[in-house]
């Protein structure tokens, strides 16, 4: 799902991004509430995040990174890349 | 500050709910109106009973009501308080414009909760600043 940042200069700065979190939970066969105990937060957090009403602060997606074992580049991916 | 969920305690919201809802309660029976206080002492026993209750809950509402919870849930109550105030604000301006027609200029007691305001804006407004 995608989830947008938008910096408070309207359309021009809005930030559209997509993110891999639940294909790389499913795929390491965790549930929200599980990866969301590994990580230190809510079960609705993840699920806020995986259907991207909410993008993370930085430490949270580097977390979630270093919990998959990848670059946040490569679960967090700005839209049109 | 940290991403991570703080625990919070369960009782937070059930003890503001009880000791503001006591003082109020003990102003009223003090005030000489003891049949709405023993109201007032009913009704938030049965408030601070619920948010009790309902903090034990794992949603996010159970989370602010511990004053714990994650990025996203701290994010959520800073982001309520913030249209709360602007709603009180909004009230207490509207309400001594009200009060100046009525009362041949004088704003009353709106006139403090609006000072108030403003100067708590400008002095969080001096630190939060200090600190980004």
């Amino acid at each position: 799902m995608e989830s947008t940042l938008d910096s408070g200069g309207g359309d021009k700065h809005a930030f559209h991004m997509k993110n891999r979190v639940s294909e790389l939970r499913t795929a390491a066969g965790l549930s929200q509430g599980e990866l969301g105990k590994a990580l230190g937060v809510s079960r609705q957090t993840i699920n806020s995040i995986e259907n991207g009403r909410y993008l993370p602060s930085l430490p949270l997606a580097l977390a979630i990174a270093r919990n998959f074992e990848a670059s946040v580049e490569d679960i967090f991916i700005p839209e049109g890349d | 500050m940290s991403y991570a969920q703080t625990a919070g305690h369960r009782g937070a919201t059930a003890a503001i709910l009880v000791v503001g809802g006591g003082g109020l309660a003990a102003a009223t029976w003090i005030g000489g109106e003891h049949g709405l206080a023993l109201g007032l002492v009913g009704f938030y026993a049965l408030a601070g009973l619920a948010a009790y209750l309902w903090s034990g809950r794992d949603s996010d509402v159970g989370a602010i009501l511990r004053a714990g919870g994650d990025e996203r849930q701290r994010r959520l109550d800073r982001a309520a308080t913030a249209h709360a105030g602007l709603a009180m604000g909004a009230a207490a301006i509207l309400g001594g414009i009200v009060s100046a027609a009525r009362h041949h200029g004088d704003i009353g007691q709106y006139g403090v909760i609006c000072v108030v305001g403003g100067v708590a804006y400008v002095v969080s407004l001096a630190t939060l600043r200090r600190r980004s």
